[in-house]
């Protein structure tokens, strides 16, 4: 892999010269919450400041609300206008965590039907990763696979060497990104050596843990014990948080706006932890809170690996961290029981 | 305190008095707790108290089958008698084990004020009116009311009025109930034409996820109204006017029901402010009715009672 350098002062520049051939999407803070939003032009702040948005990066692809056309009813029959966002983007500061989601949840959008919305927008944005120097109590990325300075999920990465950012180039995308940038310069062995030194010394930061091993078994041996499900959901308020900021929840509801003879079709983020998710015209499966916890643990760290082949999780710690009862996934996962025999209440 | 917590609730279990515990627990993050829901004895030596029990955990109390031996503060206290007054719960299934609290810190405050986030932090101390911060091993003093929750500066009640059990010694009331309203009265300052863009933009950011109504003790409802789907009075997707729709209308639910708890702006991802707005309804309760929520379990709930001289002035 080839790598390059910028100078820290020099990123503003950096973004600039991007900016004018793409948009460029940074950490902010401007709305009240951390999010990846568009930049202002002049602020790099975030350098500072910025450890992980609340909001993840899926949000630039799946947002919390999206139009998908709207239609009209004419004499002839319905006129359909879809939305189409073909905007050419920049994802500057992704961490390695909501990048690799990003590869999880292309699995689904791309699977028996391929999601436009969704593939438009990723198709067309180039992900810029920023190596995670400084990760939180919350963090345990490194359980699922992923290292905090991971470069795998992205096109360009940026990992902080003192003064300058060292920049690897990983995709072809991201070596095409480079011929414009500016303020890049080649990076030593020297450069190379301390990146190495510093994705070492962060692996190392990460100390909260879980087991994956056999996960997808062991949740399966323990399916049907509903003392152990009931216990560790009791403390859940089955709110939306931790599948609406997980990187790796992807879903959605649809709707109709309807005004006279037109209207508007939305979809916009839907949790498995409401129990209006699951409510069907004569009944539930969901009703209940523990079967909901369950259904997302489930489908987590083992349905979604039985379809896919990997964890829907990359330990980024939201759904601890922004828990309003600090429901732990970690200690429910290292808290599983061995196994039931009854298989009764599925 | 702890110790003596312990003690009750393990001889409540332990008596046959209760079927549950609900206090708090040592959370996983720093400076945090976690609710506990436990029948078990060996459970209960993990309960806690300090100035991080931030949970109102009246919430859970219609959810939890059976008797409940219950950990609650000041305003907690409140929520339980207002589920009382609704019939949401029965009195003598319940056993208040009553905590007097000094007001909780915000860990989000303290965050700001050290320019720290919460773990690097390396300890936080409540000591009356300074709370001692240590980062890196330097202490810094912070006054106590920078750090509190806002609805902790304007406590009226932190000594729980409605108890069967009273840990420690009651807190001395002398609170300011002017204090922690900043926000509120920024926004009555404003032009109604601003604090209408002030809620609009402030809506556009809601992303849904309703922790505000999960986390309140008074939205008990079986089936909100925003979960009907015939009619359908607000879209599934996050659209501003229908979330303004949402709180005003979960404001006039929760009237006279609210305690000032804070949750539900506590919990708020997206950070909006919506103590501004369950704080203002809850000062036109007391102005309009003299009613003050969870203070009279005898008292009829606000809604359902009626007074000749209410009329008076009931249309403005």
């Amino acid at each position: 892999m080839t790598t390059k350098k910028i100078s820290k002062k020099d990123i503003g520049k950096l973004l600039e010269g991007w900016s004018r051939e793409l948009t460029v999407f940074v950490p902010s803070k401007d709305k009240g919450v951390t999010e990846m939003a568009k930049w202002d032009g002049k602020d790099t702040s975030f350098l500072e400041w910025y450890r992980n948005t609340a909001i993840p990066a899926k949000a630039s692809f799946l947002p919390a609300s999206e139009k998908m056309f709207s239609f009209q009813k004419n004499t002839d029959g319905y006129h359909l206008e879809l939305s189409k966002d073909q905007q050419k983007r920049i994802v500057f500061g992704i961490r390695p965590c909501d990048a690799k989601a990003m590869a999880i949840i292309d699995k689904v959008f791309t699977d028996s039907y391929e999601d436009p919305y969704y593939l438009s927008k990723r198709n067309n944005t180039i992900l810029v990763g920023l190596s995670c120097t400084n990760p939180y109590d919350s963090c345990f990325c490194t359980s699922l696979g992923v290292e905090p300075t991971e470069s795998a999920d992205v096109d360009l990465m940026f990992t902080d060497i003192g003064d300058e950012f060292l920049i690897e180039e990983v995709t072809d995308r991201g070596k095409e990104l480079m011929t414009i940038a500016v303020g890049a310069k080649e990076a030593t062995k020297a450069d190379d050596a301390k990146a190495k030194a510093v994705k070492v010394a962060v692996s190392g930061m990460l100390l909260r843990k879980v087991d994956t091993k056999d996960i997808a078994e062991r949740l399966q041996a323990c399916f049907s014990d509903k003392d152990y499900w009931e216990k560790v959901a009791a403390k859940c308020i089955s709110c939306g948080i931790c599948t609406f900021l997980c990187p790796t929840c992807f879903c959605f509801d649809i709707c109709d706006e309807l005004v006279k003879k037109q209207g508007t079709r939305y979809r916009g983020w839907d949790s498995c932890s409401f129990r209006l998710y699951t409510k069907m015209p004569m009944e539930n499966p969901r009703e209940e809170k523990w079967r909901r916890v369950r259904q997302k643990v489930c489908h987590k760290y083992e349905f979604y690996p039985m379809n896919f082949d990997v964890i829907a999780c990359t330990g980024c710690g939201r759904c601890i961290r922004l828990c309003p009862v600090n429901w732990d996934i970690t200690q429910i996962l290292s808290s599983l029981p061995a196994s039931v025999t009854s298989h009764s209440d599925k | 305190m702890e110790q003596e917590l312990r003690k009750e609730a393990s001889k409540l279990l332990e008596e046959g008095k209760v079927d549950y515990i609900v206090g708090f627990a040592p959370g996983s993050l720093k400076f945090s707790t976690t609710p506990l829901i436990t029948k078990e004895k060996e459970e209960v030596a993990s309960l806690v108290i300090n100035p991080f029990i931030v949970n109102n955990l009246a919430k859970f109390l219609t959810e939890v089958l059976g008797r409940v031996g219950i950990v609650a503060k000041g305003c907690d206290s409140r929520s339980i008698v207002s589920l009382i007054q609704d019939n949401q719960v029965v009195r003598e299934n319940v056993v208040i084990i009553g905590v007097p609290c000094s007001g909780l810190i915000d860990i989000v405050k303290v965050e700001k004020l050290v320019g720290k986030d919460r773990n690097e932090i390396d300890d936080i101390a409540l000591q009356g009116e300074k709370v001692a911060v240590i980062v890196g091993g330097e202490k810094t003093e912070l006054p106590t009311k920078k750090v509190l929750f806002d609805n902790c500066l304007g406590c009226e009640f932190p000594t729980p009025q409605e108890y069967d059990i009273l840990i420690g010694e009651p807190v001395d009331t002398t609170c300011n109930r002017e204090l922690g309203q900043e926000k509120m009265k920024e926004l009555e300052g404003m032009t109604p034409e601003r604090r209408w863009e002030f809620w609009k933009y402030q809506f556009s950011r809601c992303i849904m996820c309703y922790a505000c109504r999960q986390v309140c003790p008074a939205c008990f409802c079986e089936r909100c109204f925003i979960e009907e789907s015939e009619p359908q009075w607000v879209l599934p997707v996050s659209k501003w006017q229908d979330n303004l729709i949402f709180q005003v209308i979960r404001n006039i639910h929760v009237a006279g029901r609210c305690t000032d708890c804070g949750e539900c702006e506590r919990v708020c991802p997206v950070n909006i402010p919506l103590r501004s707005l369950t704080k203002k309804m809850y000062g036109l309760v007391n102005e309009m009715f003299h009613y003050e929520a969870g203070t009279d379990k005898n008292a009829p709930p606000l809604m359902t009672a009626y007074e000749y001289e209410e009329t008076k002035d009931l249309i403005r």
